[in-house]
């Protein structure tokens, strides 16, 4: 075979050709030169004089320096019929596994953080007696205590969820997301990105009102702090124990709107106020069908209070069954599904985020915004979706309760720690998979179809209610 | 279009103004650099006027100063993100000059290679189609299948993206059973992704809500546009290169050309997608009885200096109906190249097609035409 | 439809019209003989004979071998020069062919059913070169002629929109004319 080739090579120098044919010495069986075609091929005849001019190496995949690579480039064919075979994605499910055993470990050891908080009060009284200095001095500090708590739930989460979004959409999108900052798969990705955006320049444009300008991120950002208040993180676990909690929620959360006008408006262009007043038509709208679909909710459990709601899904039906409003038939999975996607569309999420990404032509709110004062817009739509990931655990699942009717051990907190997250991961999830809704489908869906079905399922909930 | 605007001037007191927009010549959608001057009315645009020209090269005016081999490299050039059919349109007016006769195996490695690259680019397209309309996902995914197909071209020329591949005569080098190997294993893994990327993207209702009623371009408005391509067969026209002229052998393969109902952007969208699929089919058949023989035909000079006269040859990219008009004056250069640009008489009908859409539906409608502005602006 | 049976279809049509002397390589080629008959050409091949389909819109000039001062920077054909072959001098004219001061705008038209191409050339003095449009009949026509009289100069009568398309608007003169002179613009160092 080699002797064939390289004896058509060596006669083409005479004949002036229009390339020297770079035969490659392991080409196929198939391409025998035309004019040596009935040479016996000797298979082990010697190397002949001419060897071929050119010889391109053989394209090597899945080595280097003569050992089989572990994980290939793009050729995941080796990776996709049983990935339990990869020792990665073993080690991984063995990791994820470790932590939520420690998590829950942990969880069982702590107990219920309400007996700690108790606990924490008592001292502080017996510390504020001991120094001689009256009764009222100790709620001052317990509340102090319990803003300091909230406003840094809101920013840890912060932290949290923006780690945790890069990751699930980078899983989601076959890739790795963050792995470098902090080592272990880029925890402290999210502080680097803090920190490098406090060390940002902070641009004001020169056509924009400056105070407008400044008071917009801070408008949109301290209800959802203060809107944490009555939220339960487990059982007595709120800052505030207020009776009209849900009322109390969403007319904070309404107030975020005025901030996002203002931005718009301040930023002096065009296309940002006309995003602006988009963002503000959306957000508006998609708080009726998120109002009314928690009415079927409220109904049931009798009051707006969110402790009252979580302590009316404790028990279990039929042995087994928790009683959480999402199990009713029809009213609790419509209800979910109508408080989900109005929860997607008032945080300004995939498929909803007309104001932020449809930036081709007319740019977001939060175009002319640099620095600090643009990731407080990010704090702000992370802790909106935290909030909404509470109230859907609160009133949907249970929150606090736990769903296995042996288990005594899991604290409540724990519980709704992992209910919120799951609910979280849903907002993440959904983000990466749905395209974009235009903004006239965007207020269709929202006033032809969620609204009429939230007062049906109103309806619903009557029936059920008359039924029982 | 400025008696509309008289027309829609009230009498009483409110006065609308229209705003001039520029779209690009920077903008995220990734189609290059290309300006859209629209006037809007609120919502709805008054009058659209497209600018090309910002990454015109003078290849035309290039060509006739190089001689035949050295033109293969400007090729390709235009359509950069399908490269292959750009060397093979120029090869193929040249040979049909000279009269070469290019051997089998050479003519069955090219349209192996066109094929794939059709592949690659629809890749492209669908990704930053998804892009477009805000599904971030599917981009990745349609990426991560391109990679595959680029390192097999990698592994046949040494280049990604512009390979010099199809020369005068045949193509550069031979294949071997490695590639032969890795590109039977793409095939067979990238069948079932079709089928994944259809669940993803083609038939969710939100994609389908932006893209089904927009855009609509009837057949006889298609035609005396002179679109051509899955633009053309997203109307209902069945127009394909491969079958109505067919070269390098595509008479011996057996494909369907998929054709569109309504012509609206997801029936281009579409086609696109089921062209994929059918350029797998071509490519297994190819890939199944690849003739054995030469890679290059002899009698190709290194300096060509075919006789006088003139060809005109054309296959079916991946834009569309890419055309070279070549003319010989006996010398080492062409007298006179001239290239048909799929994409730039495409991109003539957005002019007409934007008036009376949305703003929201721009994007929508321009990633839908599936333009590449190398070989708009040549 | 054969191409002898579409040239007698034609010439049953149109008698003005001619088979040219340099037939493009397996297409039929016609010539027209003067600026009046492209539009009832046009007219009959759209509406009569079913080339509904304008493919190419251009121009050759055939005044001569280009100069390549000015356009190409270190002119060197000698680059590639195989081994033992004489040194060209760049670019050079074929002797005997037929060079002249001429514009030769060439269209193509398509049928999409019978999947047949014709070529249609007319000849043009180099100096105020006029052509009608097509415009109006077919809307591909716009942005080719608009390419057309950028880079040749042609001037398309008719035509709604005859501006500079690809060229950027500091260019003077049209480049792809043999005899373009590049005058130094801001890009040039």
């Amino acid at each position: 075979m080699a002797e064939e080739k390289s004896t058509g090579n060596g006669s083409s120098p005479e004949i002036p050709k229009s390339q020297p044919a770079p035969v490659p010495a392991g080409v196929s069986a198939g391409a025998a030169p035309a004019p040596a075609a009935a040479k016996p091929a000797a298979a082990a005849a010697p190397k002949p004089a001419a060897p071929p001019k050119k010889s391109w190496p053989e394209p090597k995949f899945n080595e280097k320096d003569g050992r089989l690579l572990k994980t290939t480039r793009y050729w995941p064919t080796e990776l996709w019929p049983h990935p339990w075979q990869s020792a990665s994605y073993r080690n991984g499910a063995m990791m994820l596994f470790g932590i939520i055993a420690g998590l829950l470990a942990s969880g069982a050891a702590i107990g219920e953080l309400s007996t700690w908080g108790d606990k924490l009060y008592a001292l502080i009284a017996g510390f504020v007696a001991s120094h001689g200095q009256p009764a009222v001095v100790t709620d001052v500090i317990w509340v102090a205590i319990k803003v300091l708590i909230v406003l840094h739930v809101v920013l840890i989460n912060g932290l949290w969820a923006i780690w945790w979004e890069r990751k699930i959409s980078a899983h989601i999108q076959s890739r790795v997301g963050p792995t470098y900052a902090g080592g272990f798969h880029g925890w402290a990705q999210t502080i680097m990105d803090g920190i490098k955006l406090l060390l940002k320049e902070d641009i004001t444009p020169a056509a924009a009102d400056k105070w407008v300008h400044a008071l917009a991120p801070a408008i949109v950002v301290a209800p959802v702090v203060v809107a944490f208040a009555p939220v339960t993180f487990g059982k007595d676990l709120a800052a505030a124990n207020l009776d009209i909690g849900v009322l109390y929620i969403f007319a904070m959360a309404g107030i975020s709107v005025i901030g996002v006008v203002m931005a718009g408006w301040a930023s002096g262009n065009k296309y940002s106020l006309l995003g602006g007043l988009r963002a503000s038509a959306q957000l508006v709208s998609y708080e009726l069908p998120r109002g009314f679909s928690i009415v079927p909710v409220l109904m049931f459990a009798g009051s707006l209070d969110l402790s009252v709601i979580a302590n009316a899904q404790a028990g279990y039906k039929w042995g087994f069954l928790p009683k959480w409003f999402i199990f009713y038939p029809v009213v609790g999975q419509l209800a979910f599904l109508i408080f989900l996607i109005a929860s997607i569309a008032e945080t300004n999420r995939t498929p909803f985020d007309i104001p932020e990404a449809e930036s081709e032509l007319v740019s977001g709110f939060h175009t002319e915004y640099s620095g600090m004062k643009w990731s407080i817009f990010f704090l702000a739509e992370y802790g909106y979706v935290l909030l909404a990931s509470f109230l859907l655990a609160t009133f949907f699942l249970g929150g606090g309760a736990s769903p296995f009717v042996f288990d005594h051990v899991i604290p409540s907190w724990l519980w709704m720690l992992g209910k919120a997250m799951a609910m979280m991961f849903v907002f993440l999830w959904v983000r990466w998979t749905f395209p974009r809704f235009r903004s006239d489908q965007l207020m269709d869906f929202c006033w032809k179809f969620l609204l009429p079905w939230s007062f049906a399922n109103i309806a619903f909930a009557g029936l059920t209610l008359f039924l029982r | 279009m400025s008696d509309t605007q008289t027309a829609v001037e009230p009498e009483h007191k409110i006065r609308t103004d229209s705003m001039f927009v520029n779209l690009g010549p920077q903008h995220p959608s990734t189609h290059g650099v290309l300006r859209v001057g629209l006037t809007i009315e609120g919502e709805l645009i008054t009058k659209a006027v497209p600018d090309v020209g910002y990454l015109h090269r003078g290849t035309e005016k290039l060509a006739e100063a190089r001689g035949y081999h050295h033109c293969v490299v400007l090729t390709d050039r235009w359509d950069y993100v399908s490269a292959m059919p750009n060397n093979l349109v120029f090869c193929l007016a040249a040979e049909k000059i000279m009269g070469v006769k290019v051997p089998p195996r050479a003519n069955a490695l090219r349209v192996i290679m066109c094929e794939l690259n059709r592949i690659a680019s629809h890749l492209l397209f669908f990704g930053t189609y998804g892009i477009d309309t805000g599904a971030f996902t599917p981009f990745l995914y349609a990426f991560r299948e391109r990679e595959m197909i680029l390192d097999l071209f990698e592994m046949v020329c040494g280049a990604r993206l512009t390979y010099n591949y199809i020369r005068l005569g045949g193509v550069m080098l031979d294949v071997n059973d490695a590639w032969l190997a890795k590109a039977k294993e793409f095939i067979e893994y990238f069948k079932p992704r079709l089928d994944e990327y259809d669940t993803l993207l083609s038939f969710n209702p939100i994609f389908m809500a932006r893209t089904e009623n927009v855009g609509l371009i009837s057949k006889e408005t298609a035609i005396n546009w002179g679109l051509s391509g899955p633009n053309l067969r997203g109307s209902g026209v069945d127009y394909d290169a491969r079958k109505a002229d067919p070269y390098c052998g595509y008479e011996e393969y057996d494909f369907t050309v998929p054709l569109g109902k309504k012509g609206s952007c997801w029936d281009r969208y579409y086609c696109r997608v089921q062209e994929m699929r059918q350029s797998v089919k071509i490519v297994e058949q190819a890939l199944a009885k690849l003739p054995a023989g030469e890679t290059m035909a002899t009698g190709v000079a290194k300096v060509p200096k075919p006789a006088p006269g003139e060809a005109y040859a054309h296959v079916e990219g991946a834009r569309g109906d890419l055309g070279i008009y070549l003319v010989s004056d006996g010398q080492g250069s062409p007298y006179r190249m001239h290239v048909r640009a799929p994409s730039f008489i495409n991109l003539a009908i957005l002019q007409e097609m934007l008036v009376g859409n949305k703003v929201a539906d721009v994007i929508a409608i321009l990633g839908s035409i599936d333009i590449v502005l190398g070989e708009v602006d040549r | 439809m054969t191409q002898d049976e579409l040239f007698a279809k034609i010439s049953a049509k149109l008698p003005q019209v001619e088979k040219h002397a340099t037939q493009v390589k397996e297409y039929l080629t016609l010539k027209l003989k003067s600026a009046e008959d492209v539009l009832p050409v046009a007219r009959a091949l759209k509406n009569e004979l079913g080339f509904d389909y304008l493919e190419i819109v251009t121009a050759v000039d055939w005044v001569g071998v280009v100069n390549p001062d000015g356009f190409i920077r270190n002119p060197n054909p000698n680059v590639f020069l195989p081994e033992g072959a004489t040194p060209q001098n760049f670019p050079c004219a074929t002797p005997n062919f037929p060079y002249r001061p001429m514009f030769e705008v060439v269209w193509s038209f398509g049928n999409l059913t019978e999947k047949m191409k014709v070529f249609v050339k007319l000849e043009l003095p180099r100096d105020d070169a006029r052509v009608p449009s097509l415009a109006g009949l077919f809307k591909a026509a716009d942005w080719q002629e608009r390419e057309t009289y950028d880079l040749f100069g042609i001037r398309f009568d008719g035509h709604p929109n005859l501006t500079k398309i690809l060229t950027p608007e500091f260019t003077q003169g049209h480049p792809l004319r043999k005899d373009y002179v590049h005058v130094k613009d801001r890009y040039d160092e």
